[in-house]
Formats: structure tokens, C-alpha cells, sequence
């Protein structure tokens, strides 16, 4: 049986050579959307097509964070607390738990901020387990599926996973309390731990009344070929670079602050969001995490996204035809961005734009106060809506339990 | 036959060898079968080719391997289609998958690619800068007037000073009109090659006529005599019957672009504001007067400048005429050319309306009872003011711009003296008559002599006596010395030049 | 006994196969090694993987994205083979220009030109001004790029509100500091201009456009053959005056002999040469890339960071062997008018 060897060797080849093919398979495949006209699931109403109920916990799970540092109400990951006050006078809310489909707990775990105005996670975990703790022992709901017809907003940048560094998220990996529960979170990473399977993915929070105040007339004509303004090294956190947005930031500003078509700068002028709407492309690239506001900035005033973060998950993927509206660009390839955005077709510019031009696009990016219809609101609770009827399966016989409430670093089990 | 069996299941995970099902035993018994060897060939060219690949590949990897190995860790990193997927020995980069789905978010510092080749691509800038024209073109198709009508531009001119920067302007702003134009330019005195050749860099559609009569010198008869010419554009357009809107674009105005958008949407007569920018004559005594006379209280940005216009009510409907208050400046007015005091506008000026053309036509059917003929004004040497002289009624006239509280042209009249000189067409041909000694290198050093009072209008630094390309090579020799030695040292380099010239 | 000898056979077969496998590693191996590998792999990638990060459309993009990449490549190896062999710059460049033009023919390639216009509050007329020049500068072929300069204020400026709807590519730049002097301010400005091009590494031949400048078109045209440095000869008129001035180069033909002398009242040393900011323009390199003008890297001096300006001044004052007149025919055409009111 000498011939073993040579099987096993050429076994081997095969292997290697089917790992190396493997990524490439793998980016071929294109992302999955549920419904190929936007503007119809953008359209839908949520009333009458789920029912939401409310817990009511002790402010100090909300009011009073809020109290404590009001900045939260204005930072990005505002969701939290806007989603919690559109939902208490929303029409889908019903007093009578038993009629509900989704339960909800108003708890704003990102609301600890820095006196620099970035958020603080590391008390969320402790939260969370709280006032888990407390709905499971109070209400009969959670018990019943270990809160797989629950949802949580966790808008924050690795979302349950609760920790601001990327490695140590992943470390952590989603809460395990949260395991079954639907989350609604900022972020998308495709294959990601701290991408929950079934997560509703919403669009950072930016001031819809003050991006309104700085609307110009759609006339205006659009002399800016690209468009882009932030950190291109973040030299507090990454000196050396490289970490910060995988070096593609980086390479944006190495490859094109000599060419006249770029207009990027780290200076942030008072005229930002008049120079967007009259830019043809607005740079999207991922920062810390793989979304960035310039991307709701970026579809409220009419410039084509030119998302550079591979593999990420957008915001209403299902529901917003980010293929047509926006470009899409490899961080491998930004080095190139040039040619490529000066060898997409005109005709196609223009479709893009006029696809962009649709108010329910820009509607759907928005967190208005008070809500209006199609508003990003509406899309959560389309997004929930549509995962109805829950399974059978989810509900728990007597007595199972699923869910460790031991697991986790010690230090997520001290009592908050 | 354990391990022939797996050989063939790897087959069978390749969608490659998918079609190969003949079973194996039967293979490998009928060996001599042609199909068989035919299917075993292949299969063996197959993984030769496999092995091919596989080699490649893993001689890249070692190439990268020891390539990533050898460069510091610093920001740049030379580009590699590889890179990011590889790992690098530099930095600790770590797989972190959910589930093993072939995920590739990589935690860790990556390369910052930088591209070798030279850019900006030039070809590129090009090609997005079409790109930007065909977006903006499609902007003010989606957005822009529908079914524009021609814009019919009148501008009075005449040979002087300031007529090539003057209508420059104006050219440059009708130049800019995206719609169908055509540039009326009456000349006082006849026409000029040198108006005809100024107006022909326009590239628009131009009707050059000339005007029996030269302009005065007196800002009052002139005024008057424009007024003339203007009338004449108008006969030009009845005679033609040029369909469109009539402008009165002076070469004393200067224009918001807007201006063109807005006359379209005239039905018969359009009155637009003016902002009078009053000017005081010489640029040492004061500049210009704004600020002390009636402006539009309703935009208080604007108030510095007074305005000339329609005043309109509250609902948006025309009540008078925002006129500029001579009063201040009756005084100080001034009444020649080149006079150093304030140049006053006329009551309401032509530039601030706009007609239908077809006001002027003859014969034309639906023409409304409250206009007069063209022939009938004028006719008797009565001073002809403004359009409204057009008109029986002048609660007709359409105020644009917001109702006139948007500031959409300016005047200013600013001209040279009279008698001043000009080379012709602006081309400098060098005079004869020098009487200024030498003077060779630039800005540097201080000329020898000055040229005191004596209004010349151009002196030539150059000796009269030697031939330009001779000096000229002299010239540079010495100034390369004088690079060498010290440039800071003027005067000795004066006079080192002068010797070595004179 | 049939069976074993066929597994003997087979044994050999076996090895046989073996060893054309091993072979045709060995060459894939080396193959791998081969010098121009970097640039091929390179290719097959980036054919490979563009089409799927930027493919949703419909198919003739991809085809015409797939066809640029190659060409994209191709000069890609034009350029590295190039560099390997000779470290000449300028060549492979002009090489892949050449490609590219072949590439797009219908083109017309031309050099960047910047203007650079500051913009004071004093100057009452600022608007109305700034509204001319744009419709001038609009009417310019491209590409050009337009950094206009001003204080910042709180509230949206006027400046702003113009410039966004020429439809003209600009940059609006701004500064803070106060200044009493007009003349320093303006200065300032401009300094603030050139540190912007300095800070960015553009490209282009840099012109400084007063707002009371009045052009001809023709002389953007003429800027953009200028190599190193150019300059003109410009008309100054005030309101009200008889006298026309004219300051500029006298030529032949574009060669820079001498130089019209303008009013110069007590000119003493110490004052600074005398020449209009409008009447000289410059290839920006000079700035951030004084090697390449054979001169030590005087930009990057901390004395000069701040006065950009004064470097260039100097500069285009020392360097008439390099000067260019404008236009070609003897510089005798004026093109520029400073109309000062």
C-alpha cells in the first residue's frame, strides 16, 4: 500500500489549493435581499402587522441615565433612546401582553459616555443581565422563550458584544443572555460573532432636523467629483496605522490628496452638508466599524456612497437596493478608487442619482422627532413584522432551560 | 482499493469531475478499454495541470512570505494584490470566524496600500470632469425651465478705454446662458473691427450694427444717445422678428446668471432689481456710496447696496419703483467723462427690464391694446426714459426676482477719461519715440532714473541703440552672475550691470 | 497471479502519474518565481476581483470596468519594467500617457490650472465681483480648480452661497486670524492658498486671480504651456484716469528680454520688488517638489512655511532664464486687465 502516500499527498494539494479558491467563492456571492423592488417593503406600514409590548422598568434602566448626561440624546447611537419613546405612542403598542408578538425592553446600555462624548460599554453587560433579571421575574414572557420574541436595540459599534475594541468584542462575543433574542444594531459585518443571525440592522443616528436646515435647492450644480471628510489616520488610537479602517482610510489619503477630483480633507467646514449635495460621490469608508453617518448623509442629500468596507451588512438590506444606489469598493482595491469611479458610465451616475432622489430612501435613513410614516422607525418594525409568525419551536417545553445564566466573564455577573 | 475510493470521492466533492460516474472497479479491471484510458488521461492531465497551479501558488506564498518579512513595519507598505489576505509577520492578525463560514474578518493592522504609479491620472481628470458636466447637464434639464425661449440680448457700445474690459464682462455672462441667444451689439459712431473682433471670441450669434452719431462726452446726451441705440436693437428685432425675450444687457452691468433663468418667466414685461453700485470717480477720493440711500428694508444682507427696482406690497403685487436718491450726490454729480465725481443712473434703467419680443412686432395678432407702437415713441425728440415708455399702462409690468427683493444685475459705470490712451486692440507695439535710458533686469533693482511726471504710457527698458536679442543674451548672462554672487545686493549689481552694458 | 502483476502495473502507473505531478508542480514553482510574476498575478487578480465588488449593474459596465483594469495593468508593466531598467521618471510616464490617449483618444488631455483668488469683507464689491470672475472661470475648458480664500464667519457667507452655484470646482478654504492691514491680509490669503496645494501635493500651474482682474480667455490657454514659470504682460486702469499703465515682460517671442518699467515713485532696496501678483503664475511643484527645480528644499524651511508667497515671489524674480512670456507671440498682446475701483 505504498500508494497511500501519494493519495494522501495529492489529497492534500487539494485541499490547499480548495482553501486558497475557497475566498474567492466566497465573495462572489452577492448579497442576498428578500424583495427586489425597494420602494414597495419601503412603503409598507407596520400597523395592524405586529403588535409590540412594552415593559415598564424602573427609570433608572433609561430616564435617569438619560438625565445624567443629556449629549446622549445627539451622539450616533441615539436610536436607542428615540426608538423607545416612538414605540411608547406608537399605534403597534399594546398594553395586553398576551396579544403581543415582540416584547421590548427599554434599557439605553449605550448611554455611559466619556467626557469626550464616546461611549463607555463596559457597564452595559451588568445592565442588560439586570434588567433580563428583572422582566424574567417579574413577567411570565421571557421564561416562556427565553426571549426569542424579544428584541433589544443595541445600537453600539460591536452591538451586544459590548466592548468598543473590535478583538476584545469578538473575545466577548453577543451577550449570552442574548443569545435568542432579536437584535437591532448598528452594526454589520458579515460573518461576524458579534453579527447576530436574524439582527436588524439600522442606520446610525444623525439630526434629521439639522441636516433639513442645511438642505439647498436640488439646482445647485454638483462640482464635486468625491467628496470626503474625517480621520484618515486616528493617531491617538492607531499611531502607527493600519489598524484604524484596515488601512483603507489611510490609503485614501496617501493615494489621492494630490488629485483635484478628491476634495478630502480632515477639516470639517461649516458648509459639510451643502458640499455633499453638491458632490457626485460621498466616501463611505469604514472606520472602527464597518458603517459610518456618512452613509445616511450620504442618501439624504443625494450623493452616491461609495461604500469601501468589505463584507459589510447595510442598514435595511431587505428593504434599500444599496447595489443601485451606491458603489461598491474593495479595501484592496482603493489604491484604484480613481479608475474605478471614473469608468462607471454616466448613464449609470445618473440612474444612481435618480434612484437616491426617491424621499422614501432618504425617509427610511431617518429618525424624525415626532416619527413619520416610512421613517427608519417604521422600517424596525417592518424589518420585525416581516420575521412573523414566530416558530412553534422558539416557545419552550415546562421546565427546559436553554439559556446559561452563568456564562460570560465574571465580571458581566456582578449585580448592577 | 480504500484509498482509490477516497481519490474518487474527492472526485466527486469537485464539481469538476462530477461527470465521471462510471463506477471504479469497473475502471480499473477494463484498463485496456478505450474510454477508460480515455477518462484516466484526462484525469492525469487534469491533476498535472492541478499540481501546475498548486505549485504556482505555493511559490507565491513562499514569495510573499519571504518578501513580507523583510520590510519594517512602517505606515507604507509597498501595494500587493495579496496583502490583506496573507498574514504578514509584522503584526498579529487573528482569524476570528463565526461558526467557520469561511469568514475573513481579520482583526490586526494591515498594510496601507499605496499605488507605484504616477497619478492623477490626466486621462481620468478628463473623463470625470465629463462626467460632472453630463450630471450638471442633467440637473438643469430635470430642473430647469422647460420649452426656454430665446434670450435677446441689447448692448450699446463704443470704441474707448474701458470698452474691451466692460464687454468682456458682458460677454463672458451671456456666454454662460444655456439657452438660445442672440447678441444685438449697436456701436456709436459705426462699427469697429475692433468691437467686431472682440465680440467674434463670443462664439455667440451676434447682430453687429453700427449707430449714425459718436458718443458724447456729456453723461446726459450719452444716456440719451443710448437710449437711441437701444430703440434702433429694437427696430432690428421687428425687422428680423426675432422671437424671444428682450434684455438689456449694458456694458456697465454685471450679472447674477440667475438673472437668465428668472427672465423666463416673463409673459409681456418683466421688471427686475438693480443694485447700484454709485461710484465717486477716482479710487483715492472714496470708491464707492452705498449704505446712506434708500435700500430694501425687507433684505437687510443687500441693504448696503441701493437698488433700483420694483417695490412691491406685502401680497406680492407692484406698487411703485424703488428708485436711487440723487439728492445726496446732486452736488458732487458728475457731467463729463472722466469727471471725477459720482456717476448718477438715470430714473429707472433699461437694464431693469426685460419685454416680449413680440411687443415690437408688427402686425401681431394678439398683441395687447396697452403697448404703443415703436415708431409712435421718439418720435418728436422726446427723451425716451426707460421701456416704460413702451407702455400705456404700467401696471402690467411683471416684477421678477421674489417681487424685486433679489438683487439679480448691478450697475456701475466707471469709464476712463476721455482722451485717454489705449494701445490698440490691447496689442503693445513698442513705441518709437523712448526717451527713458535702459533699464534692464526686472523688479530688482532700482532703476537709475525714474520716470517722473511724464504721463508715458509704456516706456520700453531697453537701450535704443542695441538690438533686442543681443541685449537680451547679455542680458540673461548677467543675471545668471548675479545669481551667483548675491541677489540681495541690488546696488552693487546695478552698477556692475551698467558697466558691463554701457 | 493476474491480479498481482496488474497491481505491479498499476504500482508503476501510479508512479508514473506521481511523477508528472511532481513535475508539473516544480514548474508551477517556478514559474511562480519568475521575475514578471508580481505584475501577472497582480492582473489575474484584480480582473478576478473587481467584477464582483462592483458588478450589480448590468453587464456592459463590467465589461468596460474589466477592459480599463487591463489596460490599467498593462501600463502597470509598462511602468515597472521601465523603472527596473531606467530610473527615468519622465519617460514611463510619458509612455502610459501615451497608452492612455490611444485609450481615449477623443480626450483632450490638458494641465491643471489653479487660481487662486483671496477675498476680503473690506472690499464692498466682493460679491458682485466674485460673481464676474466666476462666469469667467466658468467658461474656462478643463480642468481647473479654484481655491478661493476667506475669514471665516458664523453664519453662512456669502462667498459660499456664490461659489456653489457656479457649478465651478473649488475649494472654499478658510482661516481665522484678524488682520488690520489689507495688504498683509490679502497676503495672508494667499499663503493660506499655497499651503493648501503645499499640504496636498496638486499639481498645476498656479495663478493668483484678483477680483478686480478681467481676462481674456485666451490667457488661461497661455498659462497652461507654461513649464516652470510664465509671466505677462498685464493693464492697469483706474476710474477717471487718463493714464493706462502696463507692467509686464517685453519678448521675444516667448523668450523674457526685458521689462516694462511701471510707476515707481521712492523705490529703495528695502521695498519689496515690485512685481503684480497677477502677472506671473507658476508650476505648483515648485512647492513641494523644489528638487526637482534643482534647488534645496527651501519650501520646507520653518522660516518659509508660513510665507509660501515670499518663496514663490522669489522664486519666479531669480529664475528668468525659465521664464516663459505669455502669449508665445512676443508677449505684445495684452490679456489681463487689474481694474481697480
Amino acid at each position: 500500500m505504498r500508494n497511500w502516500r501519494w493519495v494522501l499527498a495529492l489529497l492534500l494539494y487539494f485541499s490547499i489549493f480548495w482553501r486558497i479558491e475557497a475566498f474567492k467563492f466566497h465573495r462572489a456571492q452577492k448579497t442576498e435581499r428578500i424583495s427586489g423592488s425597494a420602494g414597495d417593503v419601503l412603503e409598507d406600514d407596520p400597523v395592524g402587522r405586529l403588535k409590540v409590548f412594552v415593559y415598564e422598568l424602573p427609570s433608572k434602566y433609561n430616564k435617569k441615565i438619560l438625565q445624567k448626561d443629556p449629549r446622549c440624546l445627539t451622539h450616533m447611537f441615539a436610536a436607542e433612546i428615540f426608538m423607545h419613546r416612538f414605540l411608547l405612542s406608537s399605534p403597534v403598542r399594546t398594553l395586553n401582553p398576551e396579544e403581543a408578538d415582540w416584547f421590548y425592553t427599554p434599557v439605553y446600555t449605550t448611554c455611559d459616555l466619556t467626557p469626550n462624548g464616546l461611549p463607555l460599554p463596559f457597564k452595559s453587560p451588568r445592565m442588560m443581565r439586570s434588567a433580563i433579571q428583572l422582566i424574567s421575574s417579574n413577567w411570565p414572557y421571557w421564561n416562556r422563550s427565553e426571549g426569542a420574541d424579544h428584541f433589544f436595540i443595541v445600537p453600539h459599534d460591536f452591538g451586544a458584544c459590548f466592548h468598543y475594541l473590535e478583538e476584545k468584542a469578538i473575545e466577548r462575543g453577543i451577550l449570552p443572555l442574548l443569545q435568542r433574542a432579536t437584535l437591532v444594531q448598528t452594526f454589520g459585518q458579515r460573518n461576524h460573532v458579534c453579527l447576530k443571525d436574524g439582527a436588524i440592522i439600522i442606520p446610525p443616528y444623525a439630526p434629521p432636523q439639522k441636516m433639513q436646515a442645511h438642505l439647498i435647492s436640488p439646482t445647485t450644480p454638483r462640482s464635486i467629483f468625491v467628496y470626503f471628510r474625517g480621520l484618515f489616520y486616528d493617531v491617538g488610537n492607531d499611531p502607527e496605522g493600519g489598524y484604524y479602517a484596515r488601512g483603507a482610510r489611510a490609503a485614501v489619503w496617501e493615494n489621492f490628496k494630490d488629485n483635484p477630483l478628491f476634495d478630502i480633507s480632515t477639516e470639517h467646514p461649516t458648509t459639510y452638508y451643502e458640499d455633499m449635495q453638491r458632490a457626485i460621490f460621498c466616501l463611505c469608508p469604514l472606520g472602527w466599524a464597518p458603517w459610518s453617518p456618512r452613509l445616511v448623509e450620504a442618501v439624504v442629500f443625494g450623493c452616491i456612497p461609495v461604500i469601501i468596507a468589505d463584507d459589510i451588512v447595510l442598514p435595511f438590506a431587505d428593504a434599500i437596493p444599496w447595489e443601485d444606489i451606491g458603489v461598491f469598493v474593495a479595501e484592496k482595491d482603493v489604491p484604484k478608487l480613481d479608475s474605478i469611479l471614473t469608468s462607471i458610465p454616466s448613464e449609470e451616475i445618473l440612474r444612481k442619482q435618480r434612484i437616491l432622489a426617491n424621499p422614501s430612501m432618504k425617509q427610511a435613513m431617518l429618525f424624525p422627532q415626532p416619527a413619520q410614516p416610512r421613517d427608519a422607525f417604521h422600517q424596525i418594525l417592518n424589518g420585525l413584522a416581516r420575521k412573523l409568525p414566530h416558530d412553534r419551536s422558539i416557545y419552550l417545553r415546562p421546565g427546559e432551560k436553554i439559556l446559561n445564566w452563568t456564562a460570560g466573564p465574571v465580571g458581566d455577573l456582578k449585580p448592577w | 482499493m480504500k484509498q482509490l475510493t477516497a481519490l474518487q470521492q474527492q472526485g466527486r466533492r469537485s464539481n469538476s469531475f462530477r461527470s465521471a460516474s462510471s463506477p471504479l472497479d469497473a475502471t480499473v479491471d477494463g484498463a485496456i478499454k478505450s474510454p477508460a484510458t480515455v477518462f484516466w488521461l484526462l484525469l492525469h492531465g487534469l491533476c498535472c495541470l492541478i499540481s501546475l497551479v498548486l505549485g504556482f501558488r505555493f511559490s507565491r506564498l513562499v514569495f510573499f512570505l519571504l518578501f513580507s518579512a523583510s520590510p519594517s513595519p512602517s505606515t507604507t507598505t509597498i501595494y500587493s494584490a495579496l496583502r490583506t489576505t496573507l498574514p504578514t509577520s509584522t503584526a498579529p492578525e487573528r482569524n476570528a470566524s463565526a461558526g467557520g463560514g469561511g469568514s475573513r474578518v481579520v482583526v490586526g493592522r494591515h498594510g496601507i496600500l499605496i499605488r507605484p504609479w504616477p497619478h492623477p491620472d490626466p486621462a481620468e481628470v478628463m473623463k470625470a470632469h465629463r462626467i460632472i458636466e453630463r450630471v450638471q447637464a442633467e440637473q438643469r434639464s430635470q430642473y430647469g425651465v422647460k420649452n426656454p425661449k430665446t434670450v435677446i440680448a441689447v448692448t450699446p457700445t463704443y470704441v474707448r478705454t474701458f470698452q474691451t474690459l466692460h464687454l468682456t464682462g458682458v460677454m463672458h455672462s451671456l456666454m454662460n446662458v444655456r439657452y438660445d441667444l442672440v447678441w444685438i451689439v449697436v456701436e456709436a459712431g459705426g462699427t469697429t473691427n475692433e468691437t467686431a473682433s472682440l465680440i467674434a471670441k463670443s462664439g455667440l450669434k451676434t447682430i453687429h450694427i453700427g449707430f449714425n452719431g459718436k458718443m458724447p462726452i456729456l453723461w446726459e446726451d450719452r444716456h440719451k444717445l443710448e437710449s437711441r441705440m437701444r430703440l434702433l436693437a429694437l427696430r432690428i428685432v421687428r425687422e428680423k422678428k426675432l422671437d424671444g425675450i428682450v434684455m438689456f444687457a449694458d456694458d456697465s452691468n454685471m450679472h447674477n446668471l440667475e438673472l437668465f433663468d428668472e427672465i423666463q418667466n416673463v409673459k409681456w414685461v418683466g421688471a427686475v432689481s438693480v443694485g447700484i453700485l454709485a461710484h465717486s470717480g477716482g479710487s483715492e477720493e472714496g470708491g464707492l456710496l452705498m449704505g446712506e440711500s434708500d435700500a430694501d428694508e425687507k433684505d437687510e444682507k443687500r441693504s448696503q447696496i441701493p437698488v433700483q427696482g420694483p417695490a412691491c406690497n406685502a401680497s406680492n403685487n407692484l406698487v411703485g419703483w424703488h428708485t436711487f436718491d440723487t439728492q445726496p450726490f446732486i452736488e458732487r454729480s458728475a457731467r463729463y467723462i472722466g469727471d471725477r465725481a459720482v456717476v448718477l443712473p438715470r430714473k429707472l434703467e433699461w437694464a431693469g427690464f426685460v419685454l416680449n419680443s413680440r411687443l415690437v412686432w408688427e402686425d401681431m395678432e394678439e398683441k395687447p391694446d396697452w403697448v404703443k407702437e415703436l415708431d409712435e415713441i421718439g418720435k418728436d425728440g422726446e427723451e425716451v426714459e426707460s421701456p416704460l415708455s413702451l407702455l400705456k399702462d404700467i401696471s402690467v409690468v411683471e416684477p421678477l426676482g421674489s417681487c424685486g427683493r433679489k438683487v439679480l444685475l448691478w450697475w456701475l459705470r466707471v469709464e476712463a477719461r476721455a482722451d485717454s490712451k489705449f494701445p490698440a486692440r490691447w496689442i503693445i507695439d513698442p513705441p518709437l519715440d523712448i526717451t527713458i535710458p535702459a533699464k534692464h533686469t526686472p523688479w530688482p533693482d532700482a532703476p537709475p532714473e525714474l520716470p517722473t511726471s511724464t504721463e508715458k504710457v509704456i516706456t520700453i527698458p531697453e537701450n535704443n541703440e542695441k538690438r533686442p536679442t543681443k541685449s537680451g543674451s547679455r542680458r540673461k548672462r548677467s543675471s545668471r552672475s548675479k545669481r551667483k554672487h548675491s541677489p540681495k545686493v541690488l546696488d552693487e549689481h546695478v552698477s556692475t550691470k551698467n558697466a558691463g552694458d554701457n | 497471479m493476474v491480479s498481482l502483476e496488474r497491481s505491479k502495473k498499476k504500482a508503476h502507473l501510479w508512479k508514473k502519474a506521481a511523477l508528472h505531478f511532481l513535475l508539473c508542480f516544480v514548474m508551477g514553482f517556478f514559474t511562480g518565481f519568475a521575475p514578471t510574476s508580481k505584475a501577472s498575478i497582480f492582473s489575474g487578480q484584480a480582473t478576478m476581483s473587481l467584477s464582483p465588488t462592483y458588478s450589480p449593474q448590468a453587464q456592459p459596465v463590467e465589461a468596460f470596468h474589466q477592459e480599463k483594469m487591463q489596460s490599467f495593468n498593462r501600463s502597470l508593466l509598462v511602468e515597472t519594467e521601465q523603472a527596473e531598467e531606467e530610473h527615468n521618471h519622465k519617460a514611463s510616464k510619458e509612455m502610459i500617457l501615451e497608452e492612455e490617449k490611444e485609450e481615449v483618444e477623443e480626450l483632450d488631455i490638458r494641465r491643471l490650472v489653479i487660481i487662486i483668488t483671496p477675498t476680503s469683507t473690506r472690499n464692498k464689491l466682493r460679491g458682485v465681483l466674485l460673481r464676474r470672475l466666476a462666469s469667467t472661470l466658468k467658461l474656462v475648458a478643463q480642468p481647473l480648480l479654484w481655491i478661493v480664500v476667506e475669514q471665516q464667519s458664523k453664519e453662512e457667507s456669502e462667498v459660499s452661497e456664490i461659489l456653489r452655484k457656479t457649478g465651478i470646482m473649488y475649494r472654499h478654504v478658510v482661516f481665522k486670524e484678524n488682520f488690520t492691514d489689507a495688504g498683509s491680509e490679502m497676503d495672508h490669503q494667499r499663503n493660506i492658498a499655497l499651503n493648501h496645494i503645499e499640504h496636498h501635493r496638486l499639481s498645476g500651474i498656479v495663478h493668483f486671480a484678483g477680483l478686480s482682474n478681467i481676462y481674456d480667455l485666451g490667457f488661461f490657454e497661455g498659462i497652461r504651456a507654461i513649464e516652470g514659470f510664465g509671466t505677462w504682460p498685464i493693464a492697469k486702469l483706474s476710474a477717471n484716469k487718463q493714464k493706462v499703465v502696463i507692467e509686464g515682460p517685453i519678448c521675444d517671442s516667448s523668450e523674457v528680454l526685458g521689462w516694462h518699467l511701471k510707476k515707481m515713485n521712492n523705490l529703495t532696496d528695502a521695498t519689496p520688488p515690485p512685481l503684480h501678483i497677477s502677472s506671473f503664475a507658476f508650476n505648483s511643484s515648485i512647492l513641494w517638489d523644489p528638487e526637482r527645480w534643482g534647488r534645496t528644499s527651501s519650501v520646507q524651511d520653518s522660516s518659509q512655511a508660513c510665507n509660501s508667497l515670499g518663496f514663490v515671489r522669489k522664486e519666479v524674480l531669480e529664475e528668468e532664464a525659465k521664464l516663459k512670456g505669455i502669449p508665445t507671440e512676443d508677449c505684445s498682446k495684452v490679456l489681463l486687465w487689474d481694474l481697480k475701483i
